[in-house]
């Protein structure tokens, strides 16, 4: 059927059409009957062209139909064969005209199956657009923003700022006209809401409200700019975007240490580091020179990821779900675009192609994931007193019961004389073995200085070492692997295990000799010491030898120590060719060995594991083979490891062992450690986006829309974060600017804030974002600078209101927006309304009350131990996160879990809430410190209507109205008799609308 | 109500009917999603009529093994004690054994019962009574096999957590029938859930939607009781003075949000005043109580959670789902089915026979499964102590489903004849999904939500309704 046919068959099909039709032909025929009414492509064309064409005609190869792309304009207007997709200024001969328009079923665009037909104002718009001459525009977020004009306004008088400008011309457009300005008190209770997090007290609000300095706005919001509040207020924002939580996710949701990074984003908002520095620094401190602890500390934020500890699960396949959740994460954060979708295909609507997104990903694949302690100074002096005094303590002991001649320690005397020949004798003289050539099944290893070798980077649930050993000089009788600690180990080693074990841990399950294919055999295995973690199995020396990969050997619980196996050649073995150790490790977690040391020795009859260090031991050894007497510091080395383990000094340790319990718990956070330029990963693109799925390898590189990174540097995490906060990058500053407006109005000027795509909403102010974007980077990115322009501004200042009739969403922000409060600001409004929030500024999460079946929820019914004390009362942003079992108040009014970034929360309204603020013990402790702060602040012969009134004024700042107040006496009255009626009226205020929305 | 309906009517009026303006619908009226115009629209089904107007998802979380409840496979007899054939295991990830671990047998007898013929284990005795009307899959597998990410595929279509929940899609598309209950809930039996809140959460969908967990202690909804010394009297009171101090608000802004806010106070309200009511099992019938096994101060059975499942059930609640963990049998699995069969065969049955009794089953849905299934090889190990267990089998487990208008009395799909493979018509998880929403009237590829640039959906882009069980 030719186009024409179908048209003929359309006309006569769909009658009522003609009118339609008539119209378009109309824009055809004479282009002026357009007149001002230009089609815009971005705004008005291209979300139809998305939403219906862009699926199968959009820019993924792999899904596109009959050859045909309709993202471009050299696809839609490309010869498909004697006719063109669209031909500019001609409808008639456009196929897509023909095809939205057609009747038949067979021919029709969109396919009837699961396709939404086009509705006829959007045929109209695509028609009048062909007729237009069908000019396709770049997505204007794509575009760098251009240098914007304020606009000259009508209403000039109300414009406080260069933003009012912005909207009140957009106001003037529609017809609308700005709010009255917000009453004094409630300005200031948003003031304290938005930019502190806090209400202020009645008296902040007299002060305020009596000050007649023009200025006394402007002083106040720079008051409450420099207090550590607003940083506290914005980190909660940021934390959102970070996806932070101080547990792992996932079953067992285990504890982990990612505070440091949380007061590390605290901090940094408080000094007003500037957005790009704050970037960086955060994507990649590892890798600045000479890299602080802090720049370091700050890479936590893509250690914010989640890692799953089940038992059995496939290690690198979480890692390739954290890298992936760390693309979707930059995208959002810095990008303001949906990458995710690129994840499994090229993206059908943004110019994003499959290999873009794993191109992107490998920039940031090349990190190692160690942890870095971050105790503070006080806590690293604190640790070093305490070991102090334990050395102390040991030595005197060791001097009261070994040195003196007292009749009651005799026993011991004997016992250690014992001992000691027992360590003389069974010290051997090792000597270290470097291996000519290692190989490993993952893990990269590494020979150290001293002979030792250390294990870097990926683990896996069943990895083999190969050490290639050298051709033997004389015959070896035992051979000795120590298991030695490493602080780029997890929890200090000596294993490489970092989830479902102990962090730290290893499991050797087999150690096998050979020389070429034939086994040496092995005998008489003895270790220092042996436990495993996770399970009920032994861990004996002799599992390394039984030809199981379920059993082996394991030093659980001695995380940071070194520790010994000893294994005997059932011959003496002499080889003149290279011979190999195979070490064997294989568990339902990974749990290779991270460092460790291989010696021999020739002395005849074998050797055991000596309970002493290889240093003392060496010593030892000297003594034992005449070679002198034994130094005084191995002396006391000796004795003080007596001390430290001999059963008949059980009781004597006792306040040695209170001592060491009392040691602060190192702060080990998580940060990122850029690999070595020899030993970085291959990425791959994953067919379908699945872990299994790898295809060819791809290169580093930002998205092909974008201008490409700096081609004389290297290409790799940090050039990515540089890339990001530079000029090449057209989104930053608008996807940043628009966080920054939607934290004040509720709202983005683009409204899916976290997705500037072609799918997004357009902004309602194209112009201010703009603006907006260009005065944060050229005020060197200050983030505390925009919030100021941006509480400054008459449009800011308006009172709240409804929307208007014919701006439904409030797009224009002709009234402040009445919007719920999020779940932490609830919260801490009231905390600090009641005067019991505890002023602190980080460190470990805190435990506010709620109700045991909460946390019951997760796995392992893990207790939550309400703090008391000043933790109780602390700022919501320090509450510990619970990814499985959020904290229920923060939960039930759209509080995050910390499983994925949230760049808009939520706001809902729902039966929860009001059952939580009416019920919930957290709150009803707050009504009643609400009630005790007014009574006591009225005195005791305040009236019952000043009593009232300063609850009222405490919580909503505002005074009542006299008919608001004889309600709430009059509530009183009628539960005056109960004991808590002041709690009550307390508790009614807090659940008020008023309480918990925008003031 | 005049300025709501109004939304209500312009938004159907000028969007046509569709699933982002429920949506939208329900967002503008909270409240669960619950609103005057959903129970209509689902009756007749969102997008086809609906067979099914609820559901009771009978969770078997830690994976059941289907080797010794459903799937009797008299071939592993014969191979015990040997290695399965290297090609039959090719490239399997196993969460603890190694690919050579041996063939384990069945640990029970197996016999046919009903008419249908169903074979079923000794061990589900009370099951083999309804077995006729229950429509069992025995072909069911998953693309995870560890517990965390498998049960939240399964919940939400995918493995990673932060997707909604099956129960908040159905929530958000064709909302609530009560107005004193959430239109989603939770109960909770047996140990640990490995899957955590992600398996009700909301996802991206406007957070009214998110499951209610009840709690087996202190209050079942939280904070459903009044705080202590305050009596209803004074709640109703307080709850008066809130909405006085609301209403002068209202009609100094004119914000829709207030009128909202007091509704869900009024809601909170009711649902205070109904719980009591549900939990309180004193009307229940003692041969009620017999058939479940519930027993006198039961502390939150599997037994009791599925009398209150019913109960739910007939209060107009959409969604309820019943999580029971303890089915993770790595080590002596026979002793281990054995236990969990004692605490939910007889209680699984009697669901389904109350049901059919009071007329509800024709409308109710009931599923039963787990995340994953268990290995035909047996699981050993010495480090943990392990013997005469099974690992996770992702690739074949067995589900059965009653009521909501499914064709039971039949078996759909085949394993080979080691259990290890479906050897006919496989049905994938998102399969299982996508069949749910079909009986409840949703067609699962339109039931969308555009989210981050892009429209999401339970199953993804995949996922077919199994044609011949509907």
């Amino acid at each position: 059927m030719s186009r024409s046919q179908s048209l003929l068959i359309f006309f006569a099909r769909r009658v009522p059409a003609v009118i339609t039709f008539w119209g378009i032909f109309c824009f055809a025929a004479c282009p002026q009957c357009l007149g001002d009414e230009k089609v815009n492509f971005g705004r008005e064309v291209r979300p139809i062209l998305a939403k219906h064409c862009f699926t199968c005609h959009g820019p993924d190869p792999e899904a596109r139909q009959a050859d045909l792309r309709l993202d471009t304009q050299a696809g839609a207007t490309a010869d498909l064969g004697g006719y063109q997709a669209i031909k500019p200024g001609d409808i008639d001969d456009s196929e897509v005209f023909t095809r939205i328009t057609s009747d038949d079923p067979d021919t029709r665009m969109p396919p009837a199956d699961a396709h939404v037909p086009l509705n006829q104002h959007e045929i109209d718009i695509l028609s009048a657009w062909i007729a237009a001459g069908g000019n396709y525009e770049t997505h204007w977020s794509f575009v760098p923003p251009k240098p914007i004009t304020v606009p000259d306004v009508n209403a000039s008088g109300w414009c406080r700022t260069a933003i009012d400008r912005f909207t009140i011309k957009r106001m003037e457009q529609a017809g609308l006209s700005p709010s009255e300005p917000a009453a004094k008190a409630n300005l200031i209770r948003r003031l304290y809401l938005d930019l502190a997090g806090i209400t202020p007290t009645p008296e902040e609000v007299d002060r305020f409200i009596n000050d007649e300095d023009p200025l006394a706005y402007r002083n106040l919001v720079d008051r409450l700019l420099a207090s550590p509040d607003y940083a506290e207020r914005f980190a909660r924002s940021w934390l959102d975007l970070a996806r932070y939580s101080d547990t792992n996710g996932y079953e067992k949701d285990r504890p982990r240490t990612v505070w440091p990074f949380r007061d590390w984003v605290i901090a940094a908002i408080a000094a007003d580091m500037p957005f790009d520095q704050f970037s960086i620094e955060q994507l990649a401190g590892d890798m600045l020179p000479a890299a602080t602890t802090d720049q370091r500390i700050a890479t936590g934020f893509h250690r914010n990821t989640m890692l799953n500890e089940e038992g059995g699960i496939d290690p690198l396949e979480y890692r390739f779900y954290a890298m992936v959740d760390r693309v979707a994460t930059t995208g959002t954060v810095w990008l303001g675009l949906t990458t995710g979708c690129a994840q499994c295909h090229t993206h059908k609507y943004d110019p994003i192609t499959h290999t873009d997104y794993y191109s992107l990903l490998a920039l940031m694949n090349n990190a190692d994931e160690p942890e870095l302690t971050a105790d503070p100074p006080e806590v690293r002096e604190q640790r070093r007193e305490i070991e102090k005094q334990i050395r102390r303590l040991e030595n005197q002991l060791a001097t009261t019961v070994l040195n003196s001649k007292d009749p009651q320690h005799e026993l011991i005397r004997a016992d250690y004389a014992i001992w000691y020949q027992q360590q003389i004798e069974t010290a051997s003289d090792w000597r270290v073995l470097r291996p000519e050539e290692m190989k490993s099944t993952m893990p990269r290893l590494s020979l150290t200085k001293s002979g030792s070798i250390l294990a870097s980077g990926d683990v896996t649930k069943r990895d083999v070492y190969t050490l290639r050993m050298p051709p033997t000089a004389e015959p070896l009788t035992a051979l000795r692997l120590e298991a030695l600690p490493h602080p780029s180990l997890p929890a200090g080693g000596p294993g490489m295990a970092f989830y479902e074990g102990r962090r730290g841990d290893f499991f050797l399950s087999e150690f096998n000799v050979r020389v070429g294919i034939q086994d040496v055999a092995l005998a008489r295995p003895s270790a220092s010491y042996g436990k495993i973690s996770v399970g009920s199995g032994s861990a004996d020396a002799a599992n390394v030898l039984d030809g199981s990969g379920s059993t082996g050997w394991s030093t659980s619980d001695r995380q940071g120590t070194a520790n010994r196996l000893v294994v005997n050649f059932a011959q003496p073995f002499q080889s003149n060719q290279p011979w190999t150790i195979e070490l064997l490790f294989e568990r339902h977690f990974a749990a290779a060995l991270g460092h460790f040391r291989i010696a021999v020795t020739s002395q005849p009859g074998g050797a055991v594991a000596a309970v002493s260090a290889a240093a003392l031991e060496s010593r030892l050894y000297d003594v034992r083979a005449g070679k002198g007497e034994l130094d005084r510091a191995s002396q006391n080395q000796l004795r003080r490891q007596y001390v430290q383990t001999s059963e008949l000094l059980k009781e004597h340790r006792k306040p040695i062992d209170k001592l060491r319990r009392s040691l602060p718990e190192p702060v080990r956070t998580l940060v990122f450690r850029e690999r070595s330029k020899d030993d970085l990963r291959t990425t791959h693109r994953h067919h379908r986006g699945e872990y299994l799925q790898p295809t060819e390898a791809v290169p580093p590189a930002v998205p092909a829309m974008f201008e490409p990174l700096d081609p004389n540097k290297p290409k790799d995490r940090l050039a990515l974060a540089q890339w990001l906060v530079s000029d090449k990058n057209p989104l930053v500053g608008r996807v940043a600017a628009n966080r920054a407006w939607r934290e004040f109005f509720g709202t983005g000027i683009v409204r899916t804030a976290g997705d500037f795509g072609t799918q997004s909403e357009l902004p309602s102010h194209p112009q201010l974002i703009d603006y907006l974007a260009a005065e944060l980077t050229r005020g060197g990115w200050s983030m505390k600078r925009l919030h100021r322009k941006i509480v400054l501004s008459a449009t800011y200042r308006q009172a709240v209101g409804a929307a208007a009739a014919n701006d439904p969403g409030n797009r224009l922000i002709s009234s402040f927006p009445h919007r719920r409060l999020d779940a932490e600001r609830i919260r801490d409004s009231l905390l600090s309304a009641t005067g019991l929030m505890t002023r602190k500024i980080g460190g470990p999460s805190v435990y506010p009350p709620q109700p045991a079946s909460v946390s019951q929820m997760a796995y392992g019914s893990p207790k939550w131990n309400a703090s008391s004390g000043a933790d109780r009362y602390r700022k919501s942003l320090y509450t510990f996160s619970r990814r499985t079992a959020p904290f229920a108040a923060y939960i039930s009014f759209d509080g995050p879990t910390g499983e994925v970034c949230v760049a808009r929360r939520d706001r809902s309204t729902t039966p929860l809430q009001a059952l939580t603020l009416l019920n919930d013990a957290m709150y009803m402790e707050i009504a009643q410190g609400l009630a005790a702060s007014a009574v006591r602040d009225v005195g005791p012969n305040g009236t019952a209507e000043q009593i009232a009134a300063r609850i009222f004024r405490r919580l909503l700042v505002r005074a009542p109205d006299p008919e608001e107040l004889r309600a709430i006496v009059d509530f009183y009255q009628r539960h005056s008799k109960g004991k808590q009626a002041w709690t009550l009226v307390a508790r009614a205020l807090i659940n008020t609308d008023e309480a918990i929305t925008t003031p | 109500m005049q300025l709501k309906q109004q939304t209500r009517r312009q938004l159907f009026e000028t969007c046509g009917i569709g699933v982002g303006k429920l949506a939208l619908a329900s967002m503008l009226l909270g409240e669960f999603g619950k609103n005057a115009g959903a129970a209509p629209i689902s009756a007749g089904g969102l997008h086809h009529p609906a067979k099914a107007s609820r559901v009771i998802y009978l969770f078997m979380a830690g994976a059941p093994s289907q080797l010794e409840l459903f799937d009797y496979k008299p071939k592993l007899i014969e191979l015990e004690g040997q290695p399965i054939p290297p090609e039959v295991i090719a490239g399997q990830r196993y969460a603890f054994i190694q690919p050579d671990a041996a063939v384990l047998a069945p640990r029970f007898k197996f016999a046919k019962h009903g008419q249908s013929g169903a074979e079923l284990s000794e061990m589900l005795p009370h099951l083999a009574e309804v077995a006729d009307d229950l429509a069992f899959i025995k072909s069911v597998h998953t693309d995870q096999f560890n517990h965390s990410p498998a049960q939240i595929f399964v919940n939400t279509g995918s493995p990673i957590p932060g997707r909604p929940s099956m129960g908040s899609w159905l929530s958000y598309g064709i909302g609530s029938q009560a107005d004193d209950l959430p239109g989603f809930v939770v109960l909770k039996s047996g140990g640990n859930l490995s899957g955590g809140a992600s398996m009700w959460g909301a996802g991206f969908l406007p957070g009214q939607h998110q499951g209610v967990p009840f709690r087996a202690s202190g209050d079942p909804i939280l904070h459903i009781a009044n705080p202590a010394g305050i009596d209803q009297a004074t709640q109703r009171d307080t709850l008066d003075l809130v909405a006085k101090l609301n209403r002068r608000r209202l009609e100094k802004l004119k914000v829709d949000d207030i009128r909202t806010r007091i509704e869900s106070y009024e809601m909170a309200y009711r649902m205070q005043s109904r719980a009591p009511e549900l939990m309180d099992f004193s009307g229940e019938s003692q041969s009620t109580l017999n058939m479940y096994g519930v027993k006198a101060n039961d502390g939150g059975s599997f037994a009791k959670n599925c009398l209150l499942a019913r109960r739910l059930a007939e209060r107009g609640v959409r969604f309820i789902q019943l999580y029971h963990s303890g089915w993770d049998h790595h080590s002596n699995v026979e002793g281990g089915v054995r236990g969990q069969c004692k605490q939910t065969d007889q209680a699984c049955a009697a669901l389904v026979k109350d049901l059919r009794q009071r007329g509800m089953l024709d409308d109710t849905l009931v599923v039963w499964g787990g995340e994953f299934g268990r290995t035909p090889m047996v699981e050993a190990s010495g480090a943990l102590g392990r013997k005469l267990g099974r690992d996770h089998h992702p690739q074949a487990f067995t589900m059965w489903m009653a009521g909501g208008g499914v064709r039971s009395g039949q078996t759909i799909g085949k394993t080979d004849e080691l259990g290890f493979h479906p050897s006919e018509d496989p049905v994938h998880v998102h399969d299982i999904q996508a069949t749910i929403l079909h009986q409840l009237g949703i067609d699962h590829e339109r039931l969308t939500f555009t989210h981050a640039g892009r429209p999401f959906r339970l199953t993804d882009v995949f996922g077919h309704v199994i044609e011949n069980l509907v």
